[in-house]
């Protein structure tokens, strides 16, 4: 089953939730066993009676075999709230191979829909923006939600650019309530900017995480001579030679990541670097290791 | 130039392949989509250029590939002149005679005859000769032009005389070898001396065409020389005025009446001058005596001063022997007392005090060594000690001299002493009955005078004075192995000269008294005599001076190598003329240059020898122009037969082109891989 994560495999699937199955299936069944995974009530404590604690929870088993009045707690449903922001701009229109950067990320939200509804019963929501918000799925475990935001991520079509500073505001009335924010983007912009932007739903208490989905040839560049390039952004072309883009560009897109990853890391937030040749179990394990922090 | 198959040009409209490769499908350029140009920076312009270049190198290539194949398939051609086809070889000649030292004839001939080389079609044959004192071939007939460039550089002014006696035979020989049409052009001062005397001499075959650039403009300048030297070449006394003394004729061509002086050097040292009247055109004689030089060679000049239009020819040269008189032993039979009374007074006569006479009577010369004389006169002595004729023949073998008289005696004893031969018969003419052709008396019917004994280079009508001798008695021997110098008029032999050893044996076949004959009574006796002396004494070999080009001989001929000495020849400029191999085997010697040459000869004598230029070459004067032109129409019949087929802008043949283009498309195709895989292949990604 694992190879059906593989990213080029997913591509030739034209059903989301299809894919979302395959993913998260295959990647549970890859997990081991561990003692601190499981979703039911547990038993947790006993604690002594004291006045005014509510009666129901009384051990009434144990009053009758000691006469004594002890109160029986248990693991509360940690039910949380996971909300994708997708960048659908022009620049995840980019490929260099199957699939796009836009499909990767439709794959990583969708399979993320699936684990967190299906597997976590957890809220899930989706908010699709460019340089202004386009969709929004409000997060809710009601039935029929997974296709709703399945259904949402089918229409994220990618046009315009990127601008995160102008629709944070409706990130913000959008996340009133606790929960783990994830931005699926590939950052062409300034880290401080990123940061700047995104840094506000850190403070109401929101776990934020950072998708960054970059193509392979993002990160090396090959060019077998000058050719003009066209960003798909702006339409601003440019000729490059071959010999810039093996060292400088590099270079810079190197620097551009690290200073993304510790800016965000130290603005409290988590970041992962995703290539859209790689699978995506890295972006399911990210989760999944953030929810189990929140709880 | 064209093209043999030029239909194939058509395919010259494949050049549109590289040019939409390189230069249309270029401008098409594909933008390549990239997410952001965030981290892009523009290109620098001298990078994109240079790429540039380089495609446009490897876009020369491809069009010059595409347009070599479609040449060579087109065939192109040159046209040559086709002058190797009809096979006329151009002969060079230029003269490097004595003459062309006047002025600058030389270097004017030369110049000029690097023009016409240089004029030559490059496939046309060519061979170059020096004619000088002996025509020089110095190539052979080919077209390379480089080596007949260096060949004709390489010449340099002689000293020898110019014939064009010798140039006629030769081209003769050459038309007769080559059988093809010769174009001959003569690059001369065209000398009238070297003119022969017969015109038929000068006269080419037909299919050869002479071309004659002379040199000089024409008019002869005046010029003095020494034209000749009277000297004596050994001088026992200086204080004998009859020889003692040098005479030197001044002569003087195409020149005014003028006064000239005339200086005697010996050994570098100006020992007397004159001053003489030479007439316009004319000659005059100077007298040195008398002629103090010392003992041992001497070498002796003769100048005159003043310039004129050869500078080279104002001096002679000649070597002088002071030494003391050499003995010559006569031996005689001991009742004969005429024969040494008439050589001896002979002798004295003609070589005056160089020589001795000792006269023996042939039982008394037992105790006498042979090799202290200078040579040994056996008269009538057949009936030598066996003692003497042993050290005799081993004298004559290890290089001595003798002259043999066979007298009366002669019939009583047929062999003859050294000369490894016998009396067959005796001719007694003065007897009844004798041959009729002969009478009373035989005389001299045949002589050779060109033989050193016999020498006379004018004889006159009397058969040089010995046509009145008259011989009674002679004897006759083979003269197989021996040069007969003279013949009596029944054909017996006279003189004969034969070669035993390293030394010669002149044998007369009668004697030297009046008794035999009348030869001592008659004046060409004292100059048999004094011939006969010189040539067994090597004095003659001495001589005064010789000419340019005239040869000596180093070693008999007849005599194997093995058993002789080396010599030893020093040229005028103090090197040895001869290698080790050539000092051991060499016989005869060129003398090629003028001044002297130091001799050592296979028998241990020594001699200096003063050489100088042909004095023929003094006269400036040219042929008439119209002998020039009757030579050099001389053979217009045959050139009007080959004008047509020599006219060089009727005779083309085209020289196909089409393996140099293929060859050139190959390298460029070799070229265009190299570049292609170099700069346009796959770049390996570092990632």
């Amino acid at each position: 089953m694992q190879r059906f994560i593989e990213p080029a495999v997913l591509a030739g699937i034209s059903s989301l939730d299809l894919v979302a199955k395959t993913v998260v299936d295959g990647f549970v069944a890859g997990l081991h066993r561990s003692p601190d995974f499981g979703f039911s009530q547990e038993f947790a404590e006993y604690r002594a009676y004291t006045p005014g604690d509510d009666l129901r929870h009384v051990d009434w088993n144990l009053f009758a075999r000691t006469e004594r009045c002890y109160l029986k707690r248990y693991r509360g449903e940690t039910n949380s709230q996971l909300t994708v922001l997708l960048d659908a701009s022009n620049s995840m229109e980019y490929t260099s191979g199957p699939p796009k950067k836009m499909d990767y990320a439709r794959f990583i939200a969708a399979s993320l829909f699936y684990l967190a509804i299906h597997n976590q019963r957890d809220a899930a929501g989706v908010i699709v923006f460019d340089e202004k918000v386009r969709d929004v799925v409000r997060p809710s475990t009601r039935p029929g939600q997974l296709a709703r935001l399945f259904a949402a991520l089918e229409r994220a079509e990618p046009h315009a650019r990127t601008d995160f500073a102008r629709p944070l505001h409706h990130f913000q009335e959008l996340l009133h309530r606790r929960g783990i924010a994830i931005v699926i983007s590939d950052f062409y912009e300034d880290p401080e900017t990123i940061v700047r932007a995104i840094e506000p739903l850190r403070f109401r208490g929101n776990e934020v995480v950072l998708f960054h989905i970059l193509d392979p040839e993002e990160i090396r560049p090959v060019l077998k001579s000058s050719a003009i390039l066209v960003d798909l952004e702006t339409d601003q072309k440019m000729e490059v030679i071959p010999e810039y883009a093996k060292t400088s560009y590099r270079a810079r897109i190197d620097a551009h990541i690290e200073r993304l990853r510790s800016r965000t890391r130290a603005a409290g937030m988590d970041y992962e670097l995703l290539v859209t040749d790689r699978s995506l179990d890295a972006a399911l394990r990210s989760y999944l290791a953030l929810r189990k922090e929140r709880n | 130039m064209g093209f043999l198959a030029p239909w194939f040009l058509g395919g010259l409209l494949a050049l549109g392949v590289p040019v939409f490769v390189h230069l249309l499908r270029r401008h098409v350029t594909v933008p390549r989509p990239v997410s952001s140009l965030m981290f892009f920076e523009r290109g620098v312009q001298s990078s994109t250029r240079h790429r540039r270049l380089k495609h446009l190198v490897l876009f020369a290539l491809r069009t010059a590939l595409v347009l070599l194949v479609v040449l060579a398939f087109a065939n192109p051609f040159v046209r040559r002149v086709a002058a190797n086809t009809n096979g006329r070889l151009m002969l060079i000649v230029l003269d490097n005679s004595f003459s062309m030292r006047a002025g600058t004839h030389f270097a004017d001939a030369k110049q000029r005859a690097l023009t016409q080389l240089a004029a030559k079609p490059k496939t046309q044959r060519a061979q170059i000769m020096a004619m000088g004192g002996q025509l020089q071939i110095l190539t052979q007939p080919i077209s390379d032009s480089s080596q007949l460039h260096s060949a004709l550089e390489g010449i340099q002014p002689g000293e020898g005389h110019a014939s064009f006696g010798d140039l006629g035979r030769a081209v003769r020989a050459l038309a007769e070898t080559v059988r093809t049409p010769i174009d001959v052009h003569l690059f001369s001062d065209m000398q009238r001396t070297a003119m022969p005397s017969n015109f038929a001499d000068v006269v080419l075959p037909v299919n050869v065409t002479l071309t004659l650039h002379p040199v000089g403009n024409g008019a002869p300048a005046p010029n003095w020389t020494i034209e000749s030297i009277d000297a004596p070449a050994d001088l026992a006394d200086p204080k004998d005025p009859r020889r003692s003394r040098v005479f030197a004729v001044v002569a003087g061509f195409n020149t005014p009446a003028a006064t000239k002086t005339v200086n005697l050097v010996v050994n570098g040292k100006t020992v007397a001058t004159r001053r003489v009247d030479v007439p316009a055109n004319g000659r005059a004689t100077v007298e040195f005596a008398p002629l103090d030089v010392n003992y041992g060679f001497n070498r002796c000049e003769v100048g005159i001063d003043g310039n004129d239009a050869l500078p080279a020819d104002d001096a002679s040269v000649f070597a002088v022997r002071r030494s003391d008189p050499e003995r010559v032993l006569f031996v005689h039979a001991g009742n004969d007392t005429r024969s040494p009374v008439y050589f001896g007074a002979a002798l004295k006569a003609a070589a005056g005090s160089s020589f001795v006479l000792q006269s023996v009577a042939q039982e008394e010369v037992t105790d006498f060594d042979p090799s202290r004389f200078a040579f040994v006169v056996l008269s009538d002595s057949v009936a030598l000690p066996a003692i003497f004729e042993h050290a005799v023949t081993q004298y004559v073998a290890k290089g001595g001299n003798v002259f043999i008289a066979l007298g009366t005696a002669a019939a009583r004893r047929a062999h003859i002493p050294v000369w490894d031969g016998d009396v067959t018969e005796a001719h007694d003419y003065a007897r009844p009955g004798a041959d009729a052709r002969t009478g009373a008396a035989a005389a001299v019917g045949q002589v050779d005078f060109a033989h050193p004994a016999l020498l006379d280079e004018h004889p006159g009508r009397d058969n040089g004075g010995w046509a009145e001798t008259r011989v009674f008695y002679a004897a006759a021997v083979d003269p197989r192995g021996t040069r007969v110098a003279a013949r009596l008029n029944d054909g017996a032999p006279l003189v004969l000269d034969k070669q035993v050893g390293l030394g010669h044996v002149v044998l007369l076949t009668t004697g030297l008294e009046n008794l035999t004959n009348d030869f001592p009574l008659h004046p060409v006796f004292v100059a048999f005599v004094d011939h006969i002396a010189r040539y067994l004494s090597g004095t003659e070999r001495l001589g005064q001076a010789r000419l340019v080009d005239s040869y000596v001989q180093l070693r008999p001929a007849a005599n194997s190598g093995s058993e002789q000495g080396s010599v030893e020849v020093i040229g005028p400029d103090g090197r040895r003329l001869l290698s080790l191999t050539e000092a051991r085997a060499a016989r005869t010697l060129r003398l090629d240059r003028a001044g002297f040459y130091q001799v050592h000869l296979a028998n241990g004598r020594d001699m200096v020898i003063g050489v100088n230029p042909d004095r023929r070459e003094s006269d400036l004067q040219p042929i008439a122009e119209d002998v020039q032109r009757l030579w050099s129409g001389s053979a217009e019949t045959g050139a009007s037969q080959t004008e047509a087929a020599s006219n060089p802008e009727e005779k083309y043949r085209p020289v196909s082109l089409w393996w140099c283009v293929m060859l050139l498309a190959f390298l460029t195709a070799l070229a265009e891989t190299a570049f292609a895989s170099r700069y346009m292949g796959t770049q390996r990604e570092e990632i």
